[in-house]
């Protein structure tokens, strides 16, 4: 009964929230797959009473060719909108061509029934592919590998209603088999109308927001260059490349055989009835039995190579047979030997083989094998029926070669496999995780418990990660041996795999792991240890209180950690008394521990605000630490301004970001009056952008768009860098067009001031004089200014773009200076171009575009460092000040002493000493 | 002799190999924490058994720097004395004493620090100096 269970929950495990989503998702597969299986049978019928079989291998390189660039081209163009986009777009778009296809297939026209082949192939890639995407969105990887099973199931029920569907009503639609065949077309477009509606309610389930998913699976961008070079340089890749070849070449010739006896056997709607009662009903059904019930066997007995090896001695065996004894039945055979173990053990034992590459290039390679390995297969395996003078019968020789060839290749992927999962694990580089299938070869089980026993740490802790992740293996005798290993890092993660998987079979190894802890002892493991125990006890309570006693502060700490997963228990362990001793104990460690309990009993509780005010102004910097994470945790709005505060202390600042960040888009307005608010310290104003180009939303542009204008040249700066993050994090945000071009001109106009300061300052000689102590600045001033408009920039046209004509615009002379000027020439809008392209002109005629668009006139040394004494700019205004008094200018004299008189003792000292030297 | 002002300390600071490559109002900052200190003739600047925790940049004057084995090499205007002063508070394997009235601009290693935590355009700028000069040490082995 129990294995029953298991085997069940095997197939079926839908926890609670799932099944409604879980199952709308089963019909919307369920009803694409109805439609294809509709289309699938009645297109190769049509063609297939239209013409001779000579012409079918043409029909296999049209697909390859046309319907594979046609599938390119979508791809492409799916995957730069969002997948909500795409799928109403291909609903519609199928649908319209289905409706045109049901009046085309009244004609009678010859090229219909090769356009329509060519179409079907394409709506395999658009709603049927697709449609899976939705799922992989839909739900997580590690959802997927309990529930794909499910789906599964509704797509072979929907291939199996829609052979079945096809092969009845091929009869009765009509009174010719051409007004039959669309009239199921047609009947076609209706369930992909259901389809829609399907998914519609089950993405509404689900709450997942499409809008934000890529309309096509993002494939890696790949150049035959570089694929070539990792084929050249990895075996196991020249394998998959081969193997996939071969599989598609045998597919072509085995249909091919097939059709030809199909052909000879049925004609008109007998021949439609019989591929779609073949295709949709007995191919569906053989492979799902053999996914279902054969499969997760034999990889878990036979191992990659094992199962590898399935399909081509099948094909060899049953091709024997149709080598033979010719006719439908043994072809039929062949046909459903290759096309089930293609779509079961092969399909599996090639994600397997997938598996130990980089996930970069794994990603790559899928790219390149979809988009031309596979076609460029069925291509040559067209081009040889069509090239090779033997008969439908004689093809089942090539076939025999091709599948002894691929035989020796599996054995060979056996080998290549160990050995590059070898090499993955010492380097730590196996990724399970983002695989949907699991991983059960005995061969890697194996070499992942040898790793997990053996002496590098690290090693054997991922390989125990591994292994917690393959679904069907049962860590626990493992994880009994290894709570003994000598390595805490081992421990740890035994601890943390035991809780992870419900054991409670090592209770006693963790308490001992939590006794034996001893201070300053930098242990993974008992932190682990605690959170099995609370997580696994029967008295979560008592074990808890006990732990939040232990004299080595990492085990309150983890324990608190715990229970913030477990908020029921936490006001029964962090009672209110302890609560409140723990907040005026003399030992910092005791008060952060209180700091912390606020935040996890916070989930349940409320009212501690005042506890929590006062440990964040504690003097100890790792109980106000400590509060400002609670507080950022619980995004308790009241003590928002406390942490706003910590911002100015350096050793806060990290974690103050931190927590501010985690209140999202409700903080915006707050930190938004903070900034632009100029009695608050700039060391915490400073500060503000840093929170909210954490925060993605458009209430963080606009208070930052705002603060824009702001006089401190280092808070624009900050301010302007924390919008071209944003940019980069969410380039669907708005930045505000008109306060946009405002600000390129304000800059462009205080670019050409600074200039016509500093060109009358140039002659300077003496470089530790403090008037070329002030051209350098106002040098670094220029180069600043022109950094923020390019920034500003970044903001309306792409960031990347900008940023390579920044870099280049500091070449002057040079091909890429050229270049970049012509560039912003061709892409800045009218009234950018005006502003930012005299900046980037010859010093001499700056001085005209000053003038003529600001009206700023030339100015001589004196003019010029009045207008710097007074520009509000401090540091300038000193450097200025210190070059009135060096250059003896006294006229300048009362301009020093009133900027002086109003300013902070720095620049009043410099002052001071430049009156005395003017005097 | 008055108290520098910020500008003149900026000056100073230029000269600074360790500061080369941070602006004028950056350096306005590090200006900010220096303080003015002077020294006699004869006195010792920096003792080879005491660790240190500031760097010196002469302003003015002559220091003579002596190690255990007796070689010694004199530094003198916009020299740096405990430039890894301000990451290591390891003493120096020598001796440095003024051999005539000297003046120094003070920079203490824990104001520097809280500079360098409210400044990431200074820290990024005086590591990519540490780093390039670390680079030159190792070029030259």
């Amino acid at each position: 009964m129990h294995a029953l269970k298991r085997f069940w929950r095997s197939l079926f495990d839908v926890r609670k929230g799932e099944f409604a989503v879980t199952a709308l998702m089963s019909l919307y597969l369920m009803l694409v797959l109805f439609a294809y299986y509709i289309l699938k049978p009645v297109s190769r019928a049509a063609f297939l009473n239209k013409f001779d079989i000579d012409k079918l291998p043409w029909l296999y390189i049209l697909i390859a060719s046309i319907g594979g660039l046609l599938a390119y081209l979508y791809t492409k163009v799916a995957i730069q909108t969002s997948l909500k986009r795409a799928i109403d777009f291909a609903t519609i778009f199928c649908v319209a061509v289905l409706v045109l296809f049901w009046w085309l297939l009244q004609t009678k026209m010859g090229w219909v029934a090769w356009a329509f082949n060519i179409w079907v192939s394409l709506f395999s890639v658009m709603l049927v592919s697709q449609g899976w995407l939705v799922a992989a969105n839909v739900f997580s990887s590690r959802e997927a590998k309990r529930l794909y099973g499910i789906l599964g199931v509704g797509s072979v029920i929907g291939a199996a209603f829609g052979g079945q569907f096809t092969a009845v009503m091929v009869y009765y639609l009509g009174k010719t088999e051409d007004q039959a065949n669309s009239r199921l077309v047609l009947a076609s477009a209706g369930i992909v109308i259901l389809s829609y509606i399907a998914y519609r309610l089950a993405v509404k389930q689900s709450g997942k927001n499409l809008g934000r998913a890529k309309g096509a699976e993002q494939e890696e961008d790949f150049s035959f260059g570089d694929i070539l070079n990792s084929v050249r340089r990895l075996r196991h890749l020249q394998i998959i490349i081969a193997i996939i070849m071969i599989t598609f070449m045998v597919d072509v010739m085995v249909e091919y055989q097939f059709s030809a006896f199909a052909k000879q056997a049925y004609h008109g709607r007998n021949l439609t009835a019989f591929l779609a009662n073949f295709y949709g009903f007995w191919l569906n059904l053989v492979t799902f039995v053999l996914q279902l019930f054969l499969t997760s066997f034999v990889v878990s007995r036979f191992g990659v190579g094992g199962t590898l090896q399935i399909m081509p001695v099948a094909i060899a065996a049953a091709s024997l047979g149709s080598l033979l004894a010719p006719s439908l039945l043994s072809t039929g055979a062949t046909r459903l030997t290759e096309a089930s173990t293609r779509y079961s053990f092969n399909k599996t034992g090639m994600e397997l083989l997938y598996l130990p590459l980089p996930l970069e290039l794994r990603n790559r390679v899928k790219a390149f094998v979809d988009v031309f390995v596979d076609r460029f297969g069925r291509g040559v395996g067209g081009m040889l029926l069509l090239l090779l003078p033997l008969n439908a019968q004689q093809f089942s020789i090539v076939v025999l070669i091709l599948a002894g060839i691929w035989i020796l290749l599996s054995i060979v992927a056996q080998r290549e496999y160990l050995a590059t999962i070898r090499k993955r694990l010492e380097l730590r580089r196996l990724d399970f995780d983002s695989s949907r299938i699991t991983v059960s070869d005995p061969a890697t089980i194996a070499m992942l418990e040898r790793t997990a026993r053996g002496d590098n740490p690290r090693q054997a802790a991922y390989a125990m990660e591994l292994l917690s992740q393959s679904a069907n293996y049962d860590a626990g005798p493992l994880l009994s041996e290894l709570a003994g290993s000598p390595h805490s890092a081992v421990r740890a993660t035994v601890f943390e795999v035991a809780r992870n998987t419900q054991n409670k079979t090592l209770m006693d190894a963790a308490l001992a792991e939590i006794r034996n802890v001893r201070e300053p002892d930098a242990s993974r493991a008992a932190p682990e240890a605690v959170r099995y125990a609370i997580a696994m006890s029967d008295e979560p309570v008592e074990i808890a209180r006990r732990l939040l006693e232990h004299a080595n502060p990492r085990i309150p700490a983890s324990t608190l950690d715990a229970l913030a997963t477990r908020p029921e228990l936490a006001s029964q362990v962090a009672t209110d008394d302890w609560l409140k001793a723990a907040a005026a104990d003399v030992s910092p460690a005791r008060r952060a521990l209180a700091a912390q309990a606020i935040g996890v009993r916070a989930r349940t509780e409320t009212g501690e605000n005042g506890t929590l005010f006062r440990l964040l102004n504690d003097p100890d910097p790792a109980v106000a630490e400590q509060a400002i994470r609670t507080v950022g945790a619980t995004a308790n709005r009241e003590l928002s301004a406390a942490v706003i505060r910590s911002l100015a202390s350096a050793r806060l600042r990290g974690p103050a970001i931190d927590a501010l960040a985690q209140f999202g888009p409700k903080i915006a307005g707050t930190l938004g009056d903070v900034l632009e608010d100029e009695s608050v310290p700039l060391t915490v104003r400073r500060y503000i952008p840093r929170v909210l180009q954490r925060i993605a939303d458009q209430r963080s542009v606009d208070v930052l768009v705002r603060a824009l204008p702001t006089k401190d040249l280092t808070l624009r700066a900050a301010v302007l860098k924390a919008l071209n993050k944003l940019r980069d994090a969410a380039p669907k945000l708005e930045y505000q067009a008109k306060m946009f071009v405002d600000q390129v001109m304000d800059e462009a106009k205080y670019y050409l001031e600074l200039h016509a300061s500093l060109s009358p300052l140039k002659s300077c000689k003496s470089p530790s004089s403090a008037t070329c102590l002030l051209t350098r600045t106002l040098d670094t001033r220029l180069r600043a200014t022109l950094e923020r408009l390019f920034r500003l920039l970044g903001l309306r046209y792409p960031p990347q773009q900008m940023y390579a004509a920044y870099r280049a615009i500091d070449k002057r002379g040079t091909e890429e200076y050229t270049a970049a000027v012509d560039f912003l020439d061709n892409v800045l809008d009218r009234e950018l171009k005006r502003a930012l392209l005299p900046l980037l002109d010859e010093d001499a005629i700056l001085v005209q575009h000053a003038r003529d668009m600001f009206q700023i006139q030339v100015r001589d040394i004196p003019a010029a460092l009045r207008s710097l004494i007074h520009s509000g700019d401090r540091w300038l205004a000193a450097c200025a000040i210190a070059a009135s008094a060096e250059l003896k200018l006294s006229e300048l004299a009362a301009d020093v002493r009133e900027v002086g008189a109003s300013s902070g003792r720095e620049i009043a000292d410099v002052a001071r000493s430049a009156e005395a030297a003017l005097a | 002799m008055s108290e520098l002002s910020i500008v003149e300390k900026v000056i100073a600071l230029e000269a600074v190999d360790l500061f080369k490559d941070l602006r004028s109002n950056q350096l306005a900052r590090i200006a900010s924490i220096a303080t003015e200190t002077a020294f006699s003739p004869g006195a010792v600047i920096l003792d080879q058994t005491k660790s240190l925790d500031a760097l010196y940049v002469i302003l003015d004057g002559t220091v003579e720097i002596a190690t255990p084995e007796g070689a010694s090499t004199n530094a003198s205007q916009n020299d740096v004395l405990g430039a890894w002063a301000l990451f290591d508070a390891e003493p120096l394997n020598a001796t440095a004493r003024a051999l005539d009235d000297v003046k120094l601009l003070r920079i203490g290693r824990d104001d520097f620090y809280d500079l360098l935590s409210d400044n990431m355009e200074i820290t990024a700028s005086v590591f990519s100096t540490l780093v390039k000069r670390f680079r030159r040490l190792v070029e030259q082995r």
